[in-house]
C-alpha cells in the first residue's frame, strides 16, 4: 500500500491530466461533430423532416397546395377505416409480398448455392442474373409492355403453340393483371438475390463443405444441411429488402402499367398513397395511408429480424 | 485456381452430378428468360411496327435507325440524357463531399458519438420512399425549387447517404491505424488528414460508391417524376412519356427509348461488375 502511494503522482498533477485528457476528448467530439454535421443536416432535412411531417399532414384536411390547410384530426384515421378501397389495397399488396416474396427466396438461394460452387460458365451465369436489377423500373415497364401487350411476344408465342385459347389482354383482365405484375418483380428478383446469395455463400468456410464431402455427402444434402441454416441471418436481409421494395417501389410499376386497374385490381396500398396525393389531391388523407405503410413496414421488418434471429440460435 | 476448384473436379471425376445437371438446366432455363425479354427489346428498336408483331423474335431484315430519330423528335432524347447527366454529376459530387468526411469521423474517430451517429444514418434504410414523397414535394415547392433540375442534385444525395456511408466507413475500418498517426506527428489538422492522405487511399472505394451511386441517380423514376415538369424531363421521364404520348402502342418508338435509355448503365456494369455486386452485398448486409 505503501509503496503504491509513493508511486501515485501528487493530487495537482493527477487532476491536471484528467483536466487535460477530457479537453482532448471533447475537441474530438467537436472535430467529429463538424465533419458529420453537413451529411446529418441533409439526412435530417430530407428524410427524418418529411417523415415528420407525413404525421403532421396526415391530421389535415388538405385538398391542393393552394387550397387551406386545416386541422381535422382524427378523421383522416376515422375515413381510412370505412373507405372500402383499403381492404383491397391490403389484400393487393399481401398477395403482392407473398408472391413476390415466395416466389423469389426458394430459386434464389439455388441459384446462388450453383453460382458458389464455381462450375464452368458461373461468370456469366452471374452477368445474366444480375442484369435486370441494373434496368429502371421505367424500362422495365416498358419491357414488359411488349410482351404483355395484346399483340406482344406472349399471345404470339402461345399462338404459335397452338395454345390460342390461353391468350388474353394481360394487363387489361382483372384475373391477369396482378399477376402479370408480380411475374416481373419474380423475374428481375430471383436474379438479383441469387448473385447476392452468391456472395454470401461465398464466405463459408470451405473446410465445412469438404468435411461433409467426406462423410459421402452430395451438394444436394450440402445445400440444405449446411449452406442453408448458415444463409437464415441472410435469408431474413433478403427478405427485408424485397418486402421494403414491394411495399413502396413496386408501385412506380403500378403507375407506369396499369394506374391501379383494370377496376382496381392492381391497386396496391403503395399506389392508393400515390394516387390519392398527385391524382386527387387528397394531400391530408394521403399521409394518413402513408403512414399506415409506414407502420406496416417498421412492423413486419421488427417481426422478421426477430424470427431471423431466434431461427440462427 | 483455388481449394474449392480441386474440391469440385476430384467430385466430377467420381461421378455425373445430377445436382449438377440440374443446376445447369435451372440456370440456363433462367438465363434464357431473362435475355428473351432483353434481345426481344433491341431487336424491335430496329424494326417496323407490323414486323414486331407478326414476327417478334426475328433478327430485324435491315437496320433501320427510324425509330431513334423519332423517338427524339418526340420527346427530346438527347436532352433529357443531358438533363439526367447533369444531374447525376451535380449528385455525385455533393453526395462525396457530404458523406467522405462523415464516414472518416465516424470509422476513425474513437468517440461514444460515432455509434450514434451511425445508427441515425441506417435508419435511412428502413423508409420507405413512399412515405416521404408527398413532403418533399410540398418542401421543394415551398422552397420554389418545382421544376428544376436543381432539386434532383439536392435531393438525391439524401437518398445515396445511407449506402455511401456503409460502404466507405466500411472501407476505412480496414485501413491500419498508422495512416493519421504519422500524419498528426506532422502536425497535419483534420481536414488535411481526409483531403491528402484518406481520399486518394480510399479511390476504390470511392468508384464503388460512385458507381452504385450513378446507376440509382440515373434509374430513379419516382421523385423525378413529380418533382419534374415538360420542360426538364430526366432519361427516365422521356422514356415512360414515349408510351403516354401516343394513342396506340408503337412499340418500336418505345424499344429505341428503352435501348437508349439502358446503354450508359450497361457500359458502367461491364466495367464495374464486381464492384458494383459486392458493394450491393455490403450494403444489404449492413442494412
Amino acid at each position: 500500500m505503501a509503496a503504491a502511494n509513493q508511486a501515485m503522482p501528487a493530487d495537482h498533477e493527477v487532476y491536471s491530466n484528467v483536466v487535460y485528457h477530457r479537453r482532448i476528448v471533447h475537441r474530438r467530439q467537436i472535430t467529429f461533430f463538424w465533419l458529420v454535421f453537413p451529411a446529418l443536416l441533409w439526412f435530417l432535412a430530407f428524410m427524418l423532416w418529411p417523415l415528420l411531417n407525413m404525421f403532421y399532414i396526415s391530421t389535415t384536411h388538405w385538398d391542393g397546395l393552394a387550397l387551406p390547410q386545416v386541422s381535422n384530426f382524427p378523421d383522416n384515421f376515422i375515413r381510412l377505416y370505412h373507405d372500402p378501397n383499403i381492404p383491397i389495397a391490403l389484400r393487393n399488396t399481401g398477395i403482392h409480398l407473398l408472391f413476390g416474396i415466395l416466389g423469389v427466396l426458394p430459386f434464389a438461394f439455388m441459384l446462388g448455392f450453383f453460382l458458389s460452387l464455381h462450375k464452368p460458365g458461373y461468370r456469366i451465369l452471374r452477368t445474366i442474373f444480375f442484369s435486370p436489377s441494373l434496368i429502371s423500373v421505367a424500362a422495365l415497364a416498358m419491357i414488359f409492355l411488349g410482351l404483355y401487350r395484346p399483340a406482344g411476344v406472349l399471345n404470339s408465342f402461345l399462338n404459335t403453340v397452338g395454345l390460342s385459347s390461353l391468350t388474353r389482354v394481360w394487363l387489361g383482365d382483372q384475373s391477369t393483371a396482378l399477376g402479370a405484375l408480380i411475374a416481373i418483380d419474380i423475374w428481375s428478383g430471383i436474379g438479383f438475390y441469387s448473385v447476392l446469395f452468391f456472395a454470401a455463400l461465398t464466405n463459408i468456410p470451405e473446410e465445412l463443405y469438404e468435411a461433409a464431402m467426406l462423410d459421402g455427402a452430395g451438394y444436394w444434402t450440402i445445400m440444405w444441411k449446411i449452406a442453408f441454416p448458415l444463409m437464415l441471418d441472410f435469408f431474413g436481409v433478403v427478405v427485408i429488402l424485397q418486402f421494403l421494395y414491394i411495399l413502396s417501389g413496386a408501385a412506380q410499376i403500378v403507375i407506369l402499367l396499369t394506374n391501379g386497374g383494370p377496376g382496381s385490381a392492381t391497386l396496391t396500398l403503395g399506389y392508393y398513397l400515390y394516387s390519392q396525393a398527385f391524382l386527387i389531391q387528397r394531400l391530408g388523407y394521403s399521409q394518413a395511408i402513408a403512414i399506415v405503410l409506414f407502420i406496416i413496414g417498421i412492423l413486419v421488418i421488427l417481426l422478421i429480424r426477430r424470427i431471423s434471429s431466434r431461427l440462427s440460435y | 485456381m483455388s481449394i474449392r476448384d480441386s474440391r469440385i473436379t476430384q467430385k466430377a471425376r467420381n461421378s455425373p452430378d445430377g445436382f449438377v445437371i440440374g443446376g445447369y438446366l435451372f440456370s440456363i432455363l433462367y438465363a434464357f428468360l431473362i435475355i428473351i425479354p432483353l434481345y426481344f427489346v433491341v431487336i424491335s428498336a430496329f424494326k417496323n411496327n407490323s414486323q414486331i408483331i407478326t414476327t417478334p423474335l426475328a433478327l430485324p431484315s435491315a437496320f433501320d435507325f427510324n425509330k431513334f430519330l423519332q423517338a427524339q423528335a418526340n420527346v427530346n432524347l438527347l436532352r433529357a440524357m443531358l438533363i439526367s447527366v447533369a444531374v447525376a454529376i451535380g449528385a455525385e459530387i455533393l453526395t462525396l463531399v457530404l458523406v467522405f468526411p462523415a464516414a472518416y469521423a465516424i470509422a476513425r474517430m474513437q468517440t461514444r458519438l460515432a455509434a450514434f451517429t451511425e445508427a441515425v444514418f441506417s435508419l435511412g434504410f428502413l423508409i420507405p420512399s413512399l412515405a416521404i414523397l408527398m413532403p418533399v414535394y410540398l418542401m421543394t415547392a415551398k422552397a420554389g425549387l418545382l421544376y428544376h433540375p436543381i432539386a434532383l442534385v439536392i435531393l438525391y444525395p439524401a437518398f445515396s447517404l445511407p449506402l455511401s456511408l456503409v460502404l466507405l466507413t466500411s472501407f476505412m475500418r480496414k485501413l491500419p491505424r498508422e495512416l493519421e498517426e504519422s500524419a498528426v506527428m506532422d502536425g497535419g489538422n483534420v481536414l488535411q488528414i481526409i483531403f491528402y492522405i484518406f481520399f486518394p487511399i480510399c479511390m476504390p472505394g470511392i468508384i464503388t460508391v460512385l458507381v452504385l451511386n450513378f446507376i440509382n441517380i440515373w434509374n430513379e423514376y419516382l421523385f423525378a417524376l413529380i418533382l419534374m415538369d415538360s420542360n426538364n424531363r430526366t432519361i427516365q421521364l422521356a422514356l415512360a412519356l414515349l408510351r403516354a404520348n401516343q394513342r396506340t402502342v408503337d412499340y418500336g418508338l418505345i424499344a429505341a427509348g428503352v435501348l437508349i435509355s439502358m446503354v450508359p448503365v450497361f457500359i458502367v456494369f461491364i466495367f464495374f461488375q464486381d464492384r458494383i455486386v459486392s458493394g450491393m452485398f455490403t450494403g444489404a448486409i449492413k442494412e
